[in-house]
């Protein structure tokens, strides 16, 4: 057969384009994805595995309502490896597929902080976990927080401990992280408001294999309360324990970590009586109830903040899609925005036009591993 | 003086276990004149062992023993698997397949139990002891016990036994050992089998109190390389004497300098050693000759 100049262009014409239409193709096809970066591996990987899970039980039951504009939603995991190069290289590959029209970051802040610049970039919606309050308030328009930023919880432990425990000497202990340092930044200023500035601020690095040091500096501080951000449950549960041993017994307030599923399991009863700023509490609200039972029914475990937030992102995200009536990421924006007494998981969504959509905590206390919800503190700023 | 002295106590538990890896690192080294970067892992498949077998109803100790055979096997796979294949070649393929295989090994153990970090109760039922001002965590009496313990076994397994011997010959110079008769493959073979059982009761020592995690070993691997370093590589006792040192002074250093540094001072000391001292505490300077 002889290729005559024509055949040779049409040939290179078709080579050209088949790429696009391809991708063209898949883009307008049968399911809508949705990406997700999870720790697969590393130091998380296990509150990894719930929150797929949290996220793979919110898109059946979407996909059981009549799914995302008529077709059925897919999620795409990536292993972000619980480490900032992990999740930027997860996020990379997830953003290379062009018929991906929304994202899941990371719970951790110190990751959403590593990925951000590449979420400008590709100009699709993040929905995050990250309570790092700088994470919506620096300029990143794709970034949608699907839980409380740490500027409540500081606030609201520095109020239950102040007001409720009526404790003033505080020794305030955190992750050297972005998100420990935000954490411990947010609950001092809050105790300086009212009128008890902690008498011991300590940061520690993540992944340390004795608190020792930390406990004694506590202990000669003479507080009276602790209030703690801890990024990892490894180092939560060693603390704990070395705290318990070394005799210091006084209240302690925590941030979400201090009643994961994971941290109850390792402490055990180092952590009895301790109390926690959570974003999900399961007798919060009738939503929580109701995902309590859905994951309860379908993973056998106690629900916690891993599995409900991403729940909780995805349901938002199919909302606003259909809501938007199309993949569009700017009216996915928009629609995201809008969204106002939406009964998740975690809490009543109403979006600020910063991209968080939920404004409050709630308090519970471990009663024997076990975590009762005692109230709900919401902030209307 | 009282925050000084659980200082003291918990630095010598820590730097214990520090030391117990590091002695893993060093035989291995004087065997082969290669760094085992797997020898963190070894500790860590040790507890997962322990973990499966203690689930399985064993009793603690027999699941003791079951975790270190299991380990003693491990270390025959190592050496046939990893280093004897590559025996012939410079220090840096086998320096490479080492750390290729502590990838495989944390991540098999990944595949097969899962990321769940596990609680490993302790040998004794009793937490600790208080003696006047002090806290003595059990577990770290024990690991402090067991680490003395192996310093006396490992002078006279080394310096009063005929295969102690040939293993130091063999570790001296494999050439002239080979030329008296000795089984250089054998030897090597025994110093992985006793380096992996050593690495593997660091990790069921530690276990309880760092919890048994897929990330435990590498952790410990860190540190107890740069306590092999700082103690002088190849040397038992600077093994030993290291571990404790960095211990010690992340211990101390964080109490009264810093917490958030406290990775940092030790891994200052260590720099400071390479730039000033490089052999190590007890290693011997090696000149060239002109």
């Amino acid at each position: 057969m002889r290729l005559t100049r024509r055949d040779f262009a049409a040939g290179i014409a078709a080579g050209i384009a088949a790429p696009y239409l391809i991708k063209s193709a898949h883009a307008q096809g049968a399911t809508i994805k949705i990406g997700m970066c999870a720790p697969v591996t590393g130091p998380a990987a296990e509150s990894g595995g719930y929150a797929i899970k949290g996220a793979k039980l919110a898109l059946e039951a979407v996909n059981k309502a009549g799914g995302i504009l008529g077709k059925q939603g897919e999620l795409i995991v990536e292993d972000d490896q619980t480490t900032n190069p992990g999740i930027v290289l997860a996020f990379s590959k997830l953003a290379s597929q062009p018929d991906i029209v929304g994202f899941l970051g990371s719970i951790r802040s110190t990751q959403v902080h590593a990925m951000a610049p590449d979420v400008i970039k590709l100009g699709k919606p993040v929905m995050i976990g990250g309570t790092d309050p700088n994470l919506t308030h620096m300029g990143n328009q794709w970034l949608f927080r699907c839980r409380p930023n740490d500027s409540y919880s500081g606030r609201v432990i520095a109020e239950y401990g102040v007001t409720t425990l009526a404790k003033k000497k505080w020794a305030v202990l955190h992750s050297t992280d972005a998100f420990g340092t935000a954490g411990g930044k947010a609950l001092t200023g809050a105790l300086e408001k009212l009128g008890a500035p902690p008498v011991l601020d300590q940061g520690y690095a993540n992944q340390s294999q004795d608190f020792t040091p930390v406990v004694l500096a506590i202990k000669q501080s003479g507080a009276d309360i602790l209030g703690s951000y801890f990024t990892f449950e490894n180092d939560l549960g060693i603390f704990a324990r070395q705290l318990r041993q070394l005799g210091v017994n006084i209240p302690w307030v925590g941030s979400p970590s201090i009643v994961n599923i994971t941290a109850l399991k390792l402490a055990g009863p180092a952590l009895y009586n301790t109390y926690g700023v959570a974003d999900y509490a399961e007798d919060s609200s009738e939503g929580s109830k109701a995902f309590g039972k859905i994951y309860r029914d379908a993973v056998k475990v106690a629900p916690d903040n891993q599995s409900s937030w991403t729940f909780d992102a995805i349901n938002v995200m199919a909302q606003a899609i259909n809501k938007a009536g199309t993949t569009e990421p700017a009216k996915i924006r928009e629609a995201i925005l809008a969204i106002r007494k939406f009964a998740g998981a975690e809490g009543e969504y109403n979006f600020d036009q910063n991209g968080d959509g939920l404004h409050g905590y709630n308090i519970v206390k471990n009663e024997k591993g076990n975590i009762t919800f005692d109230k709900h503190i919401e902030f209307n700023d | 003086m009282d925050l000084a002295l659980q200082l003291l106590f918990t630095g010598i538990g820590i730097g214990a276990v520090y030391a117990l890896v590091a002695l893993g690192f060093v035989l291995i080294f004087r065997a082969t004149n290669v760094v085992n970067f797997a020898q963190g892992e070894f500790s860590m498949v040790a507890a997962y062992l322990m973990v499966v077998a203690v689930e399985a109803g064993l009793p603690y100790w027999a699941a003791f023993i079951v975790a270190l055979l299991g380990m003693a096997l491990l270390g025959v796979v190592f050496n046939l698997g990893v280093y004897y294949p590559l025996r012939h070649r410079s220090y840096l393929p086998v320096i490479i397949a080492t750390i290729g295989a502590s990838i495989l090994l944390a991540n098999s153990v990944l595949a097969i139990y899962g990321p769940q970090p596990q609680v490993l109760e302790g040998w004794f039922e009793t937490p600790g002891i208080q003696v006047g001002p002090v806290y003595l965590d059990s577990q770290y009496l024990l690991i402090i016990g067991v680490t003395i313990c192996l310093v006396i076994f490992n002078f006279w397994f080394f310096e009063k036994t005929l295969l102690g011997k040939k293993l130091q010959a063999t570790s001296q110079d494999k050439e002239m050992a080979s030329l008296l008769g000795i089984s250089v493959s054998t030897m090597i073979m025994i110093t992985f089998i006793y380096s992996a059982v050593l690495g593997g009761l660091a990790g069921i020592l530690v276990a309880p109190v760092l919890f048994v995690s897929i990330q435990m070993g590498s952790t410990i691997a860190l540190k107890a390389f740069a306590a092999t370093i700082i103690g002088g590589f190849g040397d038992v006792a600077g093994a030993i004497i290291g571990g404790l040192a960095l211990g010690l002074i992340e211990t101390f250093g964080a109490a009264y300098i810093s917490v958030p540094y406290k990775d940092g001072f030790a891994f200052l000391v260590l720099i400071a050693f390479l730039i000033f001292r490089p052999q190590g505490i007890f290693g011997e300077r090696v000149a060239e000759k002109a």
